[in-house]
């Protein structure tokens, strides 16, 4: 079957978006994934963007933004942030999200701030490449019940231990989230371009957990910054069934997910 | 009692000065934001700005290619499906520009106490985090304790995270419509123009339709930014350009590369100024500029129903001219 490696990971991660579910998705190949699984299985959730767009489903393609014209199209709904945000997500009410990461560690936190020459100068000096900030995936990391984070598999992008902490995983492991009172019960997985890592218990740090057709668990570990543990029951995922492939494409009308992989 | 209509380049020059404290947008990157105010500001030659910027969006990269900006408090610098926003990166990358961050519920957060008039306000997310440990504003100090402190809740005993107010000297707030006194329905999600209108000590409203009172008082649930909050109204078609305005136009797919690119280099800004900013003076020219078969493209928005209940209402050109003259 012809499928890029950027549709197989937006497939991995709708699957895990069940129906009857408030579910929150970011901006670009999370939206993506969102409005797929919304299509092909996840039937009545209850999905809403940052901005307060509720009871929408993106015309012409990927939205350009979460407040696009492409999204506010057939809203029900338009609020404002602290009601999507705050009441809605922040408040600990949304069952599951998706994000986004520049980089990424062992322990699921994510870096979508910037990129320094000496990550640990105490002193916060300007960065070498600043990325676009965090947007609201502090408020989904904490306060979402679970979240998923998504990803492209490099190495540069998997790193031991990300540069600046935007949006808090599990901190430096264990139980070290548990000090600070998040609602949230922190990230469930994280869905790449060649696999799927979820944390073992105790540790909290993500393991690989499946892998796809297309990749395998040595490339995995080549393409991931840590030292990659492999859990005992490591399973290959199922490839896109063709009902899958049509629903993601049909939401994908402009072809995003199909440029390049 | 006078209406408060005024001109793009009367209301820069009366609301707005080098070293302030500048809101904008409060809404979302891509999204309705004052981006025709912002380009006057940067024909006006405004510095040493310190922006409250929530979110970016092409403005603020506008403003920070023009190295307009010593300061920005933000939540998110990126133009989402559009990439990274080079004239802010090129300012702040060679830290001619300090950006402090917060998460978007927090920014919100603190501009609602800045409109509450708390000393300050608790926070549930958004802390824990370099957010709450690296200050750009007190670079030396880590983990900092003064941005998102921790004090303790009285009512639980359990530890807490506050954030500050933000109170900006004054606000430009992109509006779909107003009427001439500044009364002003948005249309999309208003993001966080609603506790900014609030928030800010002066708010200008960059409307892309005047409309008639009557309008108001038939809907009058939906006017979430009322008259005693305004201080100036400019009208501006397509002021969110090359943004998108929900319910009146698309974003300009070609432009947003097109200006991101511009402001990677000073010779690029320079030229983008020259061209998109300097060429124009009265709404006319400006429309001229954009294009006409240009803009007949981008009101082609699959959002155009969202404007059907307040046609009736919008007010012509000559009509506003006059409300103006007559001032």
């Amino acid at each position: 079957m012809n499928y890029t490696r950027q549709e197989m990971m937006a497939i991995a991660a709708g699957r895990e978006i069940y129906a009857g579910e408030m579910a929150i998705f970011g901006v670009g190949l999370s939206m993506l994934a969102g409005h797929f699984a919304k299509r092909n299985h996840a039937f009545g959730i209850k999905d809403l963007t940052e901005g307060g767009v509720y009871g929408a489903t993106p015309v012409g393609g990927l939205p350009w933004g979460i407040e696009d014209n492409r999204i506010s199209a057939n809203a029900t709904s338009f609020t404002h942030c602290i009601d999507a945000l705050g009441m809605m997500v922040a408040s600990g009410r949304c069952d599951v999200g998706i994000i986004g990461a520049a980089q990424i560690d062992k322990y699921g936190n994510v870096n979508t701030t910037g990129l320094w020459e000496e990550p640990a100068n105490p002193a916060y000096l300007p960065p070498k490449t600043r990325l676009s900030g965090s947007g609201g995936a502090p408020e989904i990391t904490c306060s979402c019940k679970r979240y998923i984070i998504m990803a492209a598999h490099e190495k540069k992008r998997f790193v031991e231990k990300v540069d600046y902490i935007s949006s808090p995983g599990y901190l430096s492991g264990g139980d070290a989230r548990a000090r600070y009172n998040f609602h949230g019960g922190g990230p469930a997985l994280i869905v790449t371009t060649l696999g799927i890592m979820r944390p073992e218990p105790v540790t909290n740090e993500f393991i690989l957990t499946g892998y796809y057709h297309s990749s395998s668990i040595e490339e995995i570990k080549e393409n991931t910054g840590w030292d990659l543990k492999v859990a005992p029951d490591v399973q290959l995922v199922p490839e896109p069934s063709p009902r899958e492939l049509e629903n993601l494409r049909a939401v994908d009308q402009t072809g995003m997910l199909r440029k390049k992989g | 009692m006078p209406n408060k209509l005024l001109s793009m380049q009367e209301a820069v020059a009366q609301y707005t000065w080098d070293g302030m404290q500048y809101a904008h947008g409060a809404s979302l990157s891509v999204g309705p934001d004052s981006v025709a105010f912002g380009r006057e500001m940067v024909r006006q030659g405004r510095k040493n700005l310190h922006v409250m910027s929530h979110c970016c969006g092409q403005q603020l990269n506008l403003l920070c290619a023009a190295g307009a900006v010593d300061r920005v408090e933000t939540a998110f610098s990126g133009l989402e499906v559009y990439g990274f926003p080079y004239g802010l990166r090129r300012a702040v990358e060679s830290g001619r520009t300090i950006v402090e961050d917060y998460s978007n519920l927090n920014f919100s957060l603190r501009l609602l106490a800045g409109a509450m008039n708390w000393p300050f306000c608790p926070a549930v997310s958004g802390y824990g985090s370099d957010q709450e440990w690296r200050s750009a504003f007190s670079p030396e100090e880590y983990p900092c304790d003064k941005k998102i402190p921790e004090v303790m809740d009285p009512f639980t005993g359990k530890t807490c995270h506050v954030l500050s107010p933000l109170k900006p000297d004054v606000a430009a707030i992109h509006v779909t419509m107003a009427d001439p006194d500044g009364n002003a329905i948005m249309l999309g999600t208003e993001w966080n123009r609603y506790e900014l209108s609030r928030a800010a000590k002066k708010v200008v409203l960059q409307a892309d339709l005047i409309v008639d009172t009557a309008c108001m008082r038939q809907y009058p649930n939906l006017v979430r930014i009322p008259d005693v909050v305004v201080d100036a109204v400019v009208y501006w078609p397509l002021g969110v350009w090359p943004q998108c305005s929900t319910g009146l136009y698309d974003s300009d797919e070609e432009h947003m590369y097109y200006m991101n690119n511009a402001m990677k280099t000073p010779e690029g800004f320079d030229e983008y100024k020259q061209k998109y900013i300097d060429s124009y003076h009265t709404i006319d020219e400006y429309l001229a500029v954009i294009g006409k078969g240009k803009i007949n493209k981008l009101q082609d928005t699959a959002t155009w129903h969202l404007m059907d209940p307040y046609r009736k209402w919008i007010m012509s050109s000559e009509e506003i001219v006059k409300l103006m003259d007559g001032r």
